[in-house]
């Protein structure tokens, strides 16, 4: 059956970024989030974070660029991005932020750009998979995801 | 309750249809959260997460932004929630200049745990940290903050005030507006809110003249109307010598003469609800209940006691408590509240409004109900006509609406009288589904003053009482809530707010706190001590002791905290029908009172209206302004402008928000008395300018009497401004919402204050 074919894909694709740690509990939370009021909730969100969070990343390559001693204002910058990957559970784009900020607060130029990269890396991945989640999500249609899985 | 009318009643922001027979345990419902963070995805995030906790949330992107939203509105907000790290402001200076300025219980949220961060929120004043990212059942549990943020106001209240009552609630509406007006330096609306609030004192004592406000009012706050009732009752009301009456109270610093004058109000009143002795709504259960006590005052017809409690009588309700004269007490209704209300009633205006006045707070104080009970039905019966007094008291009293704040009671057509009630702001909604839910309901009034006492009066049923709590309750301040919180019998809280669910916001679902505060009758403000009593005393009417938000909104919602109370006391146009006819159309979109009485024309809520009723005593006119500044989305602080056709005083009510506003979730039967002090004056102003042009504010008028009137036209006025939506992002300068809604104009423009024709 073509639908549930469908169903078992997205429901492996979900499994399996939680279990790569691309996501974590807090994406729990936004499943939980979507109802009726608003049945695209989470994917609504996952969009705004991405148009948001391209936004920071070309921010801080263009302080790279011109300031790269500029550690107060790529802190401020990461620490946006982590904020906001943290909310929506993208977790190994957070942990990178996490790292990257460390690199900042030790004024290490190196060590920041290498986890920059990293971080970028970490959310091209994790948009594509998402979008391809989601745009699976649509085929199926309006898909119980509230169980968890068994992690 | 009726079911129509609940279903009248506007729902609590969230939209959702407010559940009149909702528990009280909906407290933290309605609850109005302000959001500040700069991340647009955590902020979609958060915002879907409180909502989800069925609070009222309104998002803002920039710190600025927020401080300027709050201070604009003030009292339409129970909490804030801000990001610690932010472009244009650090999380920290916003949160000092909120505790400052508009002392909101506030939360900070960051991703970063370290330990000086978090120790850095708690020196700067933050009730709470939260670790990002935040999850639901943090954010649960945050109405908490404003709860045990009321409770220390008004126990500070307590212990600070000295038995006067008017001292208690200058302070209270003082704090928060001088704090605020302080700090934005308009003085104006300090001054006028200040001088506006003696002017109702003054009104107090002077009920008979109006227009001779100058002397030192007492401030009858329903504490001392409830000792002076308790007094004139063991007297026997035949044998009531204010000589006498003054020894058995034994308060200090009150004159024979305040007693005299006192009683004579009282006697007034009382004349006027057994006059009419028709047992309207009021059913039977009235009496029935050993829950009775607070049925006595609930069963009134229609007479949502409850929204009486959270301030929002709806005109009905005080129809009903009116009609049933009789009634009265056999429950022990706390008349005692009651008798303060209606008494109140009767001071202000009422005397030409119909009788119907429904006691629209009772304050369920079980003592009192007990006491009530005793005395010989003679006095019950006029206990109950006090009763329903109060009740009109409240309805004119605009109650703040905040939140839960007492939201004026809007008498029905007929009574308009609702007089403001004194220390407890009454959401009077005048929504006749308001009325009817408090008929239901039994009347439950809880008049929060400032003080702790928050009485519910709440009449009968547990099941009504939901609407007007919340609104009351929730109104902002705490320290309502507090006290309600004791009183009030927890469905009653939700039955005040809940019913009001056209007007009352009654469940500003205001989590704790919001008992008095928010979940009054989502105005959770609401009652704000001061409003009743200027209010009230107002005879020009349009004093209307908006509930200040905090104590106001004694609407007892019982026991609701609810911090965020909903506009509670969705401030109806207390005028009479006719008068809110008038407003109906333009209904504004309070958040509390709006969406309960959009439905029903006559929904005036005023929800959070802060109606700051000294112009109108200077005035001596009748009119009066109250500038309901009513935002839709948010709660309440709306400044009703009540114009009365015939005088003309501005009153602006200021809606404390908060604080007792609309504790209760959904309603946001803000009474007026929303402090927004500068706002409120400004607005009033605005309002009737802009507002105004909707509809003539003479539809509002009320018929007889000035106060309900004024209240209509506050009310009428606030639709037009208090439909200004609250936009996060915007600053409210300029509300544009459509027509109807009033602009705020700042402050400097005093065009044709409040007197918009």
């Amino acid at each position: 059956m073509e639908y549930s074919n469908l169903r078992h894909r997205a429901a492996d694709m979900r499994k399996s970024l939680f279990d790569q740690g691309y996501l974590d509990e807090q994406f729990y939370q936004l499943e939980e989030l979507q109802d009726e009021v608003s049945p695209n909730f989470v994917e609504e969100v996952v969009t705004l974070f991405f148009r948001d969070s391209a936004r920071l990343i070309s921010n801080i390559e263009q302080t790279l660029d011109k300031c790269p001693q500029d550690f107060v204002k790529l802190d401020a910058y990461v620490h946006q991005l982590k904020d906001s990957s943290s909310s929506i559970g993208a977790s190994r784009v957070k942990n990178a932020c996490t790292l990257c900020r460390e690199y900042c607060d030790e004024k290490n130029l190196e060590g920041c750009l290498k986890l920059f990269h990293k971080l970028k890396r970490e959310h091209a991945v994790l948009r594509q998979k998402l979008g391809s989640y989601f745009q699976l999500l649509r085929q199926v249609g309006p898909m119980e995801i509230a169980t968890r899985p068994s992690m | 309750m009726d079911p129509s009318s609940r279903a009248a009643a506007s729902t609590a922001s969230s939209g959702r249809p407010r559940d009149a027979l909702r528990p009280l345990s909906d407290f933290p419902v309605g609850l109005r959260v302000l959001v500040v963070d700069d991340d647009p995805t955590c902020l979609k995030i958060l915002d879907k997460m409180l909502r989800k906790c069925l609070y009222d949330v309104t998002t803002c992107s920039r710190a600025v932004v927020a401080l300027a939203m709050l201070r604009e509105k003030k009292g339409e907000f129970d909490l804030v929630l801000s990001d610690v790290y932010m472009p244009d402001m650090d999380g920290f200076k916003l949160l000092e200049h909120i505790g400052l300025e508009m002392d909101l219980p506030v939360i900070m949220m960051s991703a970063d745990d370290g330990k000086d961060v978090v120790m850095k929120g708690v020196t700067h004043g933050a009730c709470d940290y939260l670790i990002k990212p935040v999850r639901m059942e943090a954010l649960k549990n945050i109405w908490q903050h404003v709860v045990r943020k009321r409770r220390n106001e008004l126990k500070e209240l307590e212990h600070s005030g000295s038995a006067e009552e008017n001292d208690r609630q200058r302070r209270l509406l003082e704090e928060g507006d001088n704090a605020s007006s302080v700090n934005e330096g308009s003085w104006k609306n300090a001054k006028r809110r200040r001088g506006g609030k003696e002017e109702e004192e003054e009104e107090v004592e002077e009920r008979e003249d109006p227009s001779t406000l100058k002397k030192p009012r007492v401030v009858w706050s329903v504490d001392l109307h409830q000792q002076f009732v308790a007094a004139v009752k063991q007297l026997g009301i035949e044998k009531a010598v204010p000589k006498k009456i003054l020894e058995l109270m034994n308060v200090p610093g009150l004159t024979r003469e305040n007693v005299a004058s006192h009683l004579q109000k009282y006697r007034l009143y009382l004349r006027r609800v057994n006059g009419p002795q028709h047992q309207g709504r009021l059913d039977t259960p009235y009496t029935g209940s050993s829950e009775a006590t607070f049925h006595s005052v609930g069963s009134f017809d229609g007479f949502d006691l409850q929204s009486l409690a959270a301030g929002q009588l709806s005109p009905q309700n005080l129809m009903a408590l009116h009609s049933v004269p009789g009634r009265v007490t056999n429950t022990s209704i706390g008349m005692s509240s009651v008798d303060q209300i209606g008494f109140f009633n009767s001071s202000v205006e009422i005397s030409n409004a119909s009788n119907m006045r429904p006691p629209l707070m009772q304050q369920i104080d079980k003592k009192q109900m007990n006491f009530i009970s005793g005395p010989p039905t003679s006095m019950e019966s006029r206990q109950l006509g006090q009763s329903q007094q109060l009740v009109q008291s409240y309805g004119s009293m605009g109650l703040q609406t905040s939140e839960g704040a007492s939201g004026l009671f809007n008498l029905p057509s007929s009574q308009r009288a609702s007089t403001t009630f004194p220390g407890g702001s009454i959401n009077a909604n005048l929504s006749n589904s308001l009325v009817m839910q408090m008929t239901h309901q039994g009347p439950q009034f809880s008049l929060s003053q400032q003080q702790n006492q928050i009485h519910i009066s709440m009449p009968q049923l547990p099941q009504t009482r939901g609407p007007i709590q919340n609104g009351i309750a929730g109104e902002h301040d705490s320290r309502l809530s507090t006290t309600i919180a004791q009183i009030l019998p927890n469905d009653i809280s939700s039955d005040v707010l809940g019913s009001s669910g056209s007007n009352m916001n009654v469940d500003t679902s205001l989590p704790g706190g919001y008992m008095n505060a928010s979940s009054y009758g989502s105005v959770s403000h609401a009652l704000y001590a001061d409003f009743p009593n200027s209010c009230m005393n107002e005879s020009t009417g349009s004093c209307y002791p908006l509930a200040r938000s905090a104590g106001a909104t004694s609407l007892t919602s019982t026991g609701m905290l609810q911090d965020v109370m909903p506009p509670v006391g969705n401030v109806e146009a207390l005028g009479s029908s006719a008068g809110l006819k008038g407003a109906k159309d333009s209904v504004p979109n309070y958040d509390l009172f709006s969406e309960l009485h959009q439905s029903k024309s006559q929904d005036w809520k005023l929800q959070n209206i802060n109606v700051s009723y000294h112009s109108a005593q200077q005035l001596g006119s009748k009119q009066s302004n109250i500038a309901f500044g009513c935002p839709s989305l948010a709660h309440q602080d709306s400044i009703a402008t009540i114009k009365d056709g015939s005088c003309r005083n501005t009153c602006t009510v200021r809606k404390e928000i908060f604080s007792v506003r609309t504790e209760i979730g959904h309603e946001k039967g803000e009474c007026i008395a929303q402090r927004n002090s500068t706002i409120l004056l400004e607005n009033s102003v605005r309002v009737k300018a802009e507002g105004m042009s909707d509809h003539s504010c003479q539809d509002l008028l009320f018929d007889d009497n000035i106060i309900p009137d004024e209240l209509m036209d506050a009310v009428g006025k606030k639709h037009q401004e208090g439909v200004v939506q609250v936009d996060p992002e915007l600053s409210f300068d300029g509300y544009s919402s459509g027509n109807s809604v009033a602009r705020w104009l700042p402050p400097n423009d005093a065009t044709s204050y409040g007197l918009l024709q």
